[in-house]
This record gives structure tokens, C-alpha cells and sequence, in this order.
């Protein structure tokens, strides 16, 4: 489908129409098809019709914050619009909105004028890709051996090579991280705006896409420059302060990423929805065996759970900045391990299906599969996000037992009536002082939950689940108290209380959202199957979960009872 | 801001940091030099924003959690937090 006018622009984000001109994959006429999506990754090809689509449809003035020109100005927005693209093909959304996480830097730090300035470049559709990575050195940016070198006359001389880049070679512009100091450190990093259009071109070159096991059409290439001119005016913030904005982009990027695995999800769900219901197995369809309705609502409950994540965390920048180095980091880990266990979940349904590339939508689940494991490793992989964390486990002890939450904040963030509040950015911090209000205040959230308990409004069971949740935080927070610094080697049972305190925060944030949306009246079915998910995890050994409430949330979804959490938005 | 009458003393901070930083790079006290970049005991400058938490509970003080970076030793750490105690906090609040 044609649009002529775009369905994103400033002051107004149409997503519903955004979906529904994205269309629905199976018609292989539409925008993403898996007809489509199919032949490009067998050809390794870009798919750079349905970007410059999706340039018509305005897509790039999202990726820009309303002060700069875009439409940007609510990052549940774009975690929306990501997902939605990112649910049709995987590829696309990766290559498209690489974009955003090439401008973040510059909304961070630029002149106003230099942002406005490339702000306008990214409307008109110029891919901006982020160069952090070396060959040799991925998650070790301090490693960085890129070298821009101070001129006298003012401007820099840049050399080197940034590598393993999304959208190197197809980008028009670049945000470089650079080494300004020849020893290096904390503070001898800065970041570069190169404009391929005004750097000499015989000063740099593409290095050759890297073919990979997924996202095989993406552009993942890099450059190297010898020893090329940049002005003066191409340094975004100040000199020594690149790695400073850089971490805190991040915690930016690593959070609308998260929409990237929640599309992953939307499509493994569809596809293994639809296989259970057609195929029929011993004169019996497969939707009708025990097994098969449990494995499909466990996948509905994982879902549910990283939606939840990531929504609130999108969320969070514009209520809860001061917090995003935690949950920036817990999103990022979190979701794209909950959602690789739910594609592999949904692939032993699919059985031989998952595995073959031609038929069933066009082999459509096997590309997903190999695509979505990116997700877990880019922007940050799950280890480094977890070692954020694990940095963080002093303040995020203290801060549990002084119980510094900031109530109000939490309530903000989870109450989906009111858009939240402008994003303020310049309040991310790279340390989380306060340590999580999500978690601090799971005493007062399951406490909510005692009186509509025992008036009977609420299921006692689901009182339970969240009293149960709350002693486990707190048994948690004391372990986390005892550990063992993490400055050097962190020890692996240090990585195993991350992913506790993870699912921890995952029930949190699922209680708040019930708490502070609910209807009267209204089963929680859905919150008690994200609090049986989660606390299936955190389970001391010997605590078996009775999964009975999967089977109950397969069963409302199949009779079409509204059995959803508010941030689902999955319209297809 | 008001330095409180208990402010402690310029050797009181060095040696309160000297043993934060003990604690956690796991070395003995004594092993801690003032004049050495923290970086030197394995303290990555990732790890060392944490010590910002410590020393704003410590002092009651609002810092900038890069204040490790900007002051890599102990030594100049201190100098800058006598200096920052001295004028109240950078941004005139305390907590």
C-alpha cells in the first residue's frame, strides 16, 4: 500500500495507522511480507524499498525528539512503532532503526543547531549509523584504537577502522566514538559526527558487509579512515566527554531495542498459533493436547512479561531518569532472553516447521529465529548488561533498605491514563544512586492488594503470588548486601542474582501495572500468570510451580475474553 | 550549605577512601597508595562510579558520578571533596 502522506510527522503519530499500513505479512502485496522478506534474506539483499516506505510513511521523525524537528517526544511511542515494523521482519526494523541509535549521542550532547541540523538529514531519510565498535575490542570501548587527533588550526585528523558497524556503508552520516588522548581513559574519548558528504573521499572507505548467520540482508560492514580531515564543528558535546554520553545513550538504545525482541515474539506467537490450530496430529488438532495449550500460555505469559519490561522502561525515561542506568540495563538483559526461551518454546511446537525455509509463511520462523539472536548480542549483550547490574548491586541494596523510592514517580510511570511527563534527559545519570523504585516498592504494591483480597475483589491466590514475590526481593536485596565486589572478576553466582533480581523487577512492574490501571470488576488473569512466570524462576529449588494458570490463559485468549495487559498493543 | 561540625578531617577522608578503595579493588589498606590512579588496582572507571554512592552517603554531599574520573587518585579525590565541602556542593544543593 501507497501512503502519501506521512502517518508520523511532527505533533501527530497516527501508530495505529502506521500499523495498519505496515499490513499484515501473510498477503504477500504487502509493504512486509514474508513472501518478501523471505527472497531478500535469501539474496542477502538490503531491503531498501520498504525502508524508503517506511521513510514516506515518517518513521525517521520519530527517531528525532520534537525540539530538534522530529516527532519524538514519547519513547513508549517508539518502542510501539519499532515492534510494529520489527514484528513483520526483523531485518527491517534493525536497518531502519538504526537510525535513532545513530542521532541519540546528538540529542544527548549537540548544539542546539547542530542537532536541528541533523535532525533535518534524518526526516529527509539519511540512515545514521553509530560506530562504537573495533575489530578486536566489541564491548571494550575504552579499547577504542580509532585515533582523531587535534589540529592546530582547529578540527581533527581521524585514523583507524570501527567495525561489526550497522549501517556503515549504506549511512550518510556516522557518531563516532574516538580516542582524543593517546593514553586514553574515562575522559580521552570523544565523539565525532562524520558526514560522508563533506569528508575527502579519498580519505575513507566501506569495509565489506560481513555475511551472518541472521539479519542477512542488514548492512554490517564498517569503515576505515586514514587519517581524514574532520572540522571542527563535527565534535558532538565536549572533548573527553565521549564515553560519558555514550553510556548514557546507550541507556536510550538499549531500551527501544527491546522493542526489536517484542516483535520477534508477536510473530513466534502468530506463527505457532496458527500452526496448533490447523494441524491436526492423531485425528486430533494440535491446539486440543494438554501439552501444546500449556506450552502456547507460558508463551503469552513470557510475553506479557518483557512487554511489561520494556514498556515501562520506555516509560521510565520521562518519569524516572535518574533510575535508567538500572533499568535500561535490566530491560536490555531481561527481554531478549525471555523472548530467545519463548522462540524456542514456540519452535518445539512448530517441530520441523521451525527448521525448513521454504514453506509455512516462507520459512518465515526460522529467519526470525536466527535474526532475533542479534537482539541479545548488540547495543550492549546480556553479559555487559548484566554487569551493569551487577555494578549497581551496592546502591541497589542500600537503596532497598533505606527505601528512598520515589512513590509517585513509580505511579507514573505505571499509570498508562496519562501520557508521561516530557522526557528529561539531561537527568540520566551513569549511576543509580537511589538504586530501583520499582523493587523498593513492591511493599507497598502487594500491600495495596491485601484489602481488594479480602474483600474478595481480587483472587486471594494473586495476594499471595505478590506477598511471596515481595519476601523474595527482600531475600534477594540481603544477598545482594553480602556479595563480594564487583571490580574485578565477577563471580558467576554474581551474574545468577542479575537474573533473579530481573525477573524481580519484571513482577514489580507487572503488579504496578495492574495496580494502577485496573477496572473493576476485571480478572487478573493476565498479572497472575506474569507473577507465576516470574516467580518460577526465583523459586528456591524444591518449589514446584503449578502451571495450571497457563492453561487458563490459553483458554481465555482462545475464546477471545480480553486476557491482556494494557501495554499490549498488537493490533493484527 | 553548612559543613557539619563532624566534617571529617583531611586525613580522616583519605584514609575513609583509602579503605573504601581497599574494600573494593579486595586489597589490604596498606596496599592502597594516594598518589596511584585508582585504575592501577584494577578499579575499571566503569566500577569506580560506584564510589560516588559511598562518598555522597559519606559526606552528604551531591556529586557528579564521573567525580573518579575527573579525580583519578585518592589523593585528588580528596582535594577536590575538601574543596567541594568547603563550598557546598557543586550545584548548592545537599541532601
Amino acid at each position: 500500500m501507497k501512503v502519501t502522506e506521512p502517518l508520523i510527522d511532527t505533533g501527530q503519530v497516527d501508530l495505529a495507522g502506521f500499523d495498519r499500513a505496515l499490513g499484515d505479512p501473510a498477503d504477500p502485496a504487502a509493504l512486509l511480507s514474508f513472501a518478501r522478506s523471505a527472497e531478500l534474506d535469501r539474496g542477502e539483499r538490503f531491503p531498501a524499498d520498504i525502508c524508503r516506505e517506511l521513510d514516506r510513511m515518517g518513521l525517521p521523525s520519530l527517531y528525532v525528539p520534537a525540539e530538534f524537528g522530529g516527532a519524538l517526544t514519547r519513547y513508549d511511542e517508539l518502542v510501539a512503532a519499532l515492534r510494529a515494523v520489527a514484528r513483520r521482519d526483523l531485518t527491517v526494523a534493525i536497518g531502519h532503526g538504526k537510525t535513532f541509535l545513530g542521532g541519540v549521542c546528538m540529542w544527548l550532547a549537540g548544539r542546539p543547531e547542530q542537532a536541528r541540523e541533523l535532525g533535518a538529514d534524518i526526516i529527509a531519510g539519511a540512515p545514521v549509523s553509530w560506530g562504537l565498535t573495533e575489530r578486536g575490542h566489541g564491548s571494550d570501548l575504552l579499547a577504542g584504537e580509532t585515533t582523531a587527533t587535534p589540529e592546530p588550526g582547529g578540527g581533527f585528523r581521524v585514523h583507524g577502522e570501527k567495525w561489526l558497524i550497522n549501517n556503515a556503508t549504506r549511512g550518510t552520516l556516522l557518531c563516532l566514538l574516538v580516542r582524543t588522548r593517546p593514553e586514553g581513559g574515562p575522559r580521552g574519548f570523544s565523539l565525532l559526527l562524520a558526514d560522508k558528504r563533506r569528508l575527502p573521499a579519498d580519505r575513507w572507505r566501506p569495509l565489506p558487509k560481513v555475511p551472518t548467520h541472521g539479519i542477512r540482508g542488514a548492512d554490517i560492514s564498517g569503515i576505515a579512515l586514514d587519517d581524514c580531515p574532520f572540522p571542527a564543528d563535527a565534535l558532538i558535546g565536549e572533548q573527553g566527554a565521549g564515553l560519558e554520553i555514550a553510556l548514557k545513550a546507550l541507556q536510550l538504545t538499549r531500551t527501544a531495542c527491546t522493542a526489536l525482541s517484542l516483535g520477534a515474539a508477536d510473530q513466534a506467537v502468530r506463527l505457532a498459533e496458527e500452526f496448533a490450530a490447523r494441524r491436526e496430529l492423531y485425528g486430533r488438532r494440535l491446539v486440543e493436547l494438554p501439552h501444546v495449550r500449556r506450552v502456547l500460555g507460558e508463551a503469552y505469559a513470557a510475553l506479557y512479561a518483557a512487554e511489561i519490561v520494556s514498556v515501562l522502561a520506555a516509560r521510565s525515561v520521562h518519569t524516572l531518569p535518574e533510575e535508567m542506568a538500572v533499568i535500561s540495563a535490566v530491560a536490555k538483559s531481561y527481554v531478549p532472553t525471555r523472548v530467545d526461551e519463548l522462540i524456542a518454546a514456540c519452535g518445539e511446537l512448530l517441530g520441523a516447521r521451525a527448521f525448513l525455509t521454504e514453506v509455512h509463511e516462507h520459512g518465515a520462523f526460522q529467519k526470525l529465529e536466527r535474526d532475533h539472536r542479534v537482539v541479545g548480542i548488540f547495543d550492549g549483550s546480556t553479559f555487559v548488561n548484566q554487569h551493569v547490574l551487577i555494578n549497581h548491586f551496592p546502591v541497589l541494596a542500600r537503596g532497598h533498605q533505606k527505601g528512598t523510592a520515589d512513590e509517585e514517580a513509580v505511579g507514573r510511570t505505571a499509570d498508562l491514563s496519562a501520557p508521561p511527563p516530557p522526557a528529561r534527559l539531561d537527568r540520566l545519570s551513569l549511576l543509580a544512586r537511589g538504586g530501583c523504585g520499582f523493587t523498593q516498592s513492591l511493599h507497598t504494591a502487594s500491600g495495596e492488594l491485601r484489602a481488594p483480597a479480602s474483600a474478595g475483589e481480587v483472587p486471594a491466590r494473586v495476594a499471595e503470588l505478590a506477598e511471596e514475590l515481595t519476601n523474595s526481593c527482600d531475600r534477594l536485596h540481603r544477598e545482594l548486601a553480602l556479595i563480594p565486589p564487583a571490580s574485578q572478576d565477577v563471580q558467576p553466582e554474581a551474574f545468577a542474582l542479575a537474573s533473579r533480581y530481573e525477573q524481580c523487577f519484571a513482577g514489580a512492574a507487572a503488579l504496578r501495572l495492574w495496580l494502577h490501571n485496573r477496572t473493576p470488576g476485571e480478572d487478573p488473569l493476565w498479572l497472575e500468570a506474569v507473577l507465576t512466570y516470574v516467580l518460577r524462576s526465583v523459586r528456591p529449588p524444591g518449589q514446584p510451580t503449578d502451571g495450571e494458570v497457563f492453561d487458563r490463559l490459553f483458554d481465555a485468549r482462545a475464546a477471545g475474553r480480553p486476557a491482556s495487559p494494557p501495554t499490549s498493543v498488537v493490533t493484527w | 550549605m553548612n559543613i557539619p561540625e563532624s566534617a571529617p578531617s583531611d586525613t580522616d577522608l583519605r584514609s575513609w577512601l583509602r579503605a573504601r578503595v581497599a574494600h573494593y579493588v579486595q586489597l589490604d589498606v596498606a596496599d592502597i597508595d594516594t598518589t596511584t590512579a585508582l585504575t592501577t588496582y584494577g578499579l575499571d572507571s566503569v566500577y569506580a562510579l560506584i564510589l560516588c554512592g559511598d562518598i555522597e552517603d559519606h559526606l552528604e554531599l551531591v556529586l557528579e558520578p564521573t567525580v573518579a574520573w575527573d579525580h583519578p587518585t585518592i589523593d585528588a579525590l580528596a582535594r577536590h571533596l575538601e574543596e567541594t565541602l568547603a563550598q557546598g556542593s557543586p550545584s548548592g544543593e545537599s541532601r
